[in-house]
């Protein structure tokens, strides 16, 4: 199980824009971990949240929860929050959570940067 | 083929479960989505078996072929107050932004991402019977 073990990273790519690398089991030690580098993140000023699930395969809905409520902090800022890399099942379970309604999906990293900074005209 | 696991109620015990699904499914030729899937339903199923089931729960994985068509059949059993599936929360992702709750997602998952799922649910006994077809994934 320890391939399960969280990692995590957060850095901020451009002015007003984070990233967050977390790979792991998303439960809710998981999501509590990703939403404390998204506080972070935008109480450091970014706007504009990228996570990056490359490494993460299995999820559970509590760690999905806490995940719905960066998504809300983030809307009341009215910031923008993506994810990419994301395994078939975990993009169908943001999709019936709700997520992907109010958080755009990319294929991956690079992609995700380039639609991000053009769309932020950083 | 099968298995059975006992699982105490311990951190994190939902993944041995979602490893022998990974092994079985694997074995079973299933694709790598079908079974990240089946992962995800039987990670759920554990929880609300360790959230609702007052103690140790079974788990049981085996093998079925149905009309020619093969499958991974995967059952948990607690031994809680039970509950009316029928009146268990059937979620809708337009509903989730500004909810204050936003739990009890468990069985939508796992009824959205295994083939065939079955509740049946007396007090002292909930057995979810979830089925997924190895040539259906991704």
């Amino acid at each position: 199980m320890n391939d399960e073990q969280m990692r995590l990273s957060k850095d901020i790519m451009a002015d007003g824009f984070g990233l967050i690398a977390a790979a792991g089991y998303i439960n809710n030690e998981g999501g509590q971990a990703i939403a404390d580098a998204a506080t972070e993140l935008i109480d450091g000023g970014c706007g504009t949240l990228l996570i990056d699930l490359d490494g993460t395969r299995i999820i559970n809905s509590i760690g999905v929860s806490i995940l719905l409520e960066i998504m809300e902090k983030l809307l009341e800022d009215k910031g923008t929050l993506a994810f990419c890399n994301l395994t078939p099942t975990i993009s169908k379970t943001f999709e019936i959570m709700g997520l992907v309604q109010y958080a755009t999906v990319f294929p991956d990293r690079d992609t995700a940067r380039s639609e991000l900074m053009g769309d932020a005209d950083f | 083929m099968e298995v059975v696991l006992h699982l105490p109620v311990v951190p994190n015990v939902e993944l041995v479960a979602a490893k022998a699904v990974e092994t079985v499914g694997g074995a079973l030729g299933m694709h790598q989505t079908g079974v990240e899937a089946a992962s995800v339903a039987i990670v759920e199923a554990c929880l609300n078996a360790m959230e609702h089931g007052g103690g140790q729960m079974v788990v049981r994985m085996s093998t079925e072929t149905l009309e020619g068509k093969s499958s991974l059949v995967i059952e948990v059993e607690d031994q809680g107050n039970g509950f009316d599936p029928e009146e268990s929360p059937r979620h809708s992702a337009t509903r989730v932004h500004g909810c204050t709750s936003k739990r009890g997602w468990g069985l939508t998952l796992i009824r959205e991402l295994m083939d065939e799922v079955q509740i049946r649910s007396n007090p002292g006994q909930t057995l979810v019977r979830m089925r997924k077809y190895v040539e259906n994934a991704p």
